[in-house]
């Protein structure tokens, strides 16, 4: 038996609801997708419970980050895209002390949860070291909604 | 003259490079996109160097020392320097500096607002005690916080 077709016709997938579902995902990742944040390394921040820390101004600050090792020891700190060596400490002040004359006002300090208590106080005596006083931020992370 | 007339047709663009780029830039967001908590801090006013100059306090700090016995958030030791008796967790601390607060509903009235309070985790303190032990005086509205030197 002959079938009876009509041999011109093309047969076309309606592609106008998959392009509008593409676009608005494309547009929730835009807007969702935090910038990165060149100044801040990857480390596992303190998150106290009931924190009643608040949001830091992210301008005009420095970020000091300790580098974390096992068992609470540290590899070194990174300041300003800068690596330190962890004996270099009057590095750091220099530094700091640099940016606090190009405008800065808050040094932003980053310890891992597990670091020693006597190695985050010995950046903090070194950003003392720099004579004026800026404000301290101590950085944790924020309570999830 | 004759005008030839084109048969009626359907103008349709060509698609399929755009949902090319499309998905490219929807595979590039979906795989560089991280989901993350946004960073919060604590603001600490660090005390000015008096090289060799000693202070003269108006009210003789609270000291509180912090000590770390494991790595949960609980195995913290808190002990108070002082006729204050002892706490054993944190909420116990935040009972007792709510409790000796001035101004506070049915305190003793012992501490003020800017009573200075100062924070002794030792060598092996972990970050995650001492910043929590800073957040219970934070929490109990107490604004004159400082982290000492380890004890």
């Amino acid at each position: 038996m002959a079938r009876r077709g009509n041999p011109s016709s093309t047969i076309n997938a309606n592609m106008t609801p998959m392009i509008d579902v593409t676009f608005l995902l494309i547009v929730f990742f835009v807007v969702v997708s935090q910038i990165v944040d060149r100044d801040a390394v990857s480390m596992d921040l303190p998150s106290p419970e009931h924190a009643v820390a608040g949001v830091p101004d992210k301008q005009n600050r420095v970020v000091v980050n300790i580098i974390p090792l096992d068992d609470g020891e540290v590899a070194g700190i990174v300041v300003g895209g800068h690596t330190i060596a962890w004996d270099a400490m009057h590095e750091l002040t220099a530094i700091i002390d640099t940016r606090l004359r190009g405008g800065a006002t808050d040094v932003h300090l980053r310890a891992d949860r597990s670091t020693k208590y006597s190695h985050v106080h010995q950046v903090i005596e070194a950003i003392r070291d720099v004579g004026v006083t800026p404000r301290l931020q101590l950085v944790i992370n924020g309570e999830e909604q | 003259m004759i005008i030839k007339r084109r048969k009626a047709g359907t103008m349709g663009l060509n698609l399929t490079s755009m949902i090319d780029v499309v998905f490219l830039l929807l595979i590039y967001f979906m795989v560089a996109t991280e989901f993350k908590t946004a960073e919060e801090s604590f603001p600490m006013d660090l005390p000015v160097r008096n090289h060799g100059h000693s202070l003269t306090l108006d009210n003789e700090p609270l000291v509180i020392f912090v000590e770390s016995a494991g790595e949960n958030p609980n195995d913290i030791r808190i002990r108070l320097d002082g006729p204050w008796g002892s706490v054993a967790s944190l909420d116990e601390l935040l009972s007792f500096l709510r409790k000796n607060k001035i101004g506070t509903f049915g305190s003793s009235g012992l501490f003020a607002e800017a009573h200075p309070i100062l924070i002794k985790p030792t060598d092996e303190t972990r970050w995650d005690h001492a910043v929590a032990a800073y957040n219970t005086v934070a929490r109990a509205d107490y604004v004159n916080i400082t982290l000492d030197e380890p004890s």
